[in-house]
């Protein structure tokens, strides 16, 4: 999966460890997320896609 | 009830439990040991009492740290990676106490007088048990 958590989290001005306490994960799952390594819930995304203030959630995760 | 769970983190390295994540912690577990400590060195004490209140803090030490586990907050990446790291753990279990039922029978059977060791055969079966209850209660919760 091919996320673009980071350039919105940075549009934001968040850091990983504020957008891990928004959404009620750890740094570490950010961390992956970003990286593309871990496939997030429909829950997480759409509470990440929330809290970055996207319209929708294809707008931070793409499958490849 | 006695530790809090932000105190703590889970073992992920070095077996099952938690250890100390804050200063808090790390001040639980000295008390906790000083408490046992201090039964042992008791004066006044038979060593009947001292067994009774020993016996009695570990059992609510366990429990403690049972509700501390339970109640400790975990993200779904972490939930998932701890949920396959246990069943991974589990089949190795079950494999090494099938291999040693099968050992002692083969070893007992040799000598025409086949022994079973019944807590191997009782822990397969009572693992059986939790495996399927939980599945009914998943079933049923969604």
């Amino acid at each position: 999966m091919k996320t673009h958590i980071e350039e919105r989290r940075k549009k934001l001005g968040l850091t990983q460890e504020e957008l891990a306490n928004n959404v009620g994960v750890t740094r570490q799952t950010i961390i992956s997320l970003e990286q593309g390594r871990y496939n997030p819930s429909l829950q997480l995304a759409y509470d990440i896609s929330k809290t970055l203030k996207a319209k929708k959630i294809e707008e931070l995760f793409e499958m490849k | 009830m006695l530790g809090k769970p932000e105190w703590f983190q889970p073992r992920k390295y070095l077996g099952w439990g938690v250890y100390p994540k804050t200063w808090q912690g790390w001040v639980y577990l000295l008390i906790a040991l000083a408490i046992l400590a201090i039964f042992q060195v008791m004066p006044f004490w038979s060593n009947t009492t001292r067994a009774y209140f020993t016996i009695v803090w570990a059992v609510v030490l366990i429990i403690d740290i049972a509700d501390i586990m339970i109640r400790m907050k975990r993200d779904e990446r972490e939930k998932i990676h701890e949920a396959l790291s246990d069943r991974n753990a589990l089949w190795i279990i079950i494999i090494a106490l099938i291999a040693g039922v099968i050992y002692q029978m083969i070893s007992s059977g040799l000598t025409q007088n086949v022994q079973i060791d019944w807590t191997i055969i009782i822990a397969l079966i009572l693992g059986l048990a939790t495996k399927a209850i939980t599945n009914i209660y998943l079933d049923r919760k969604d």
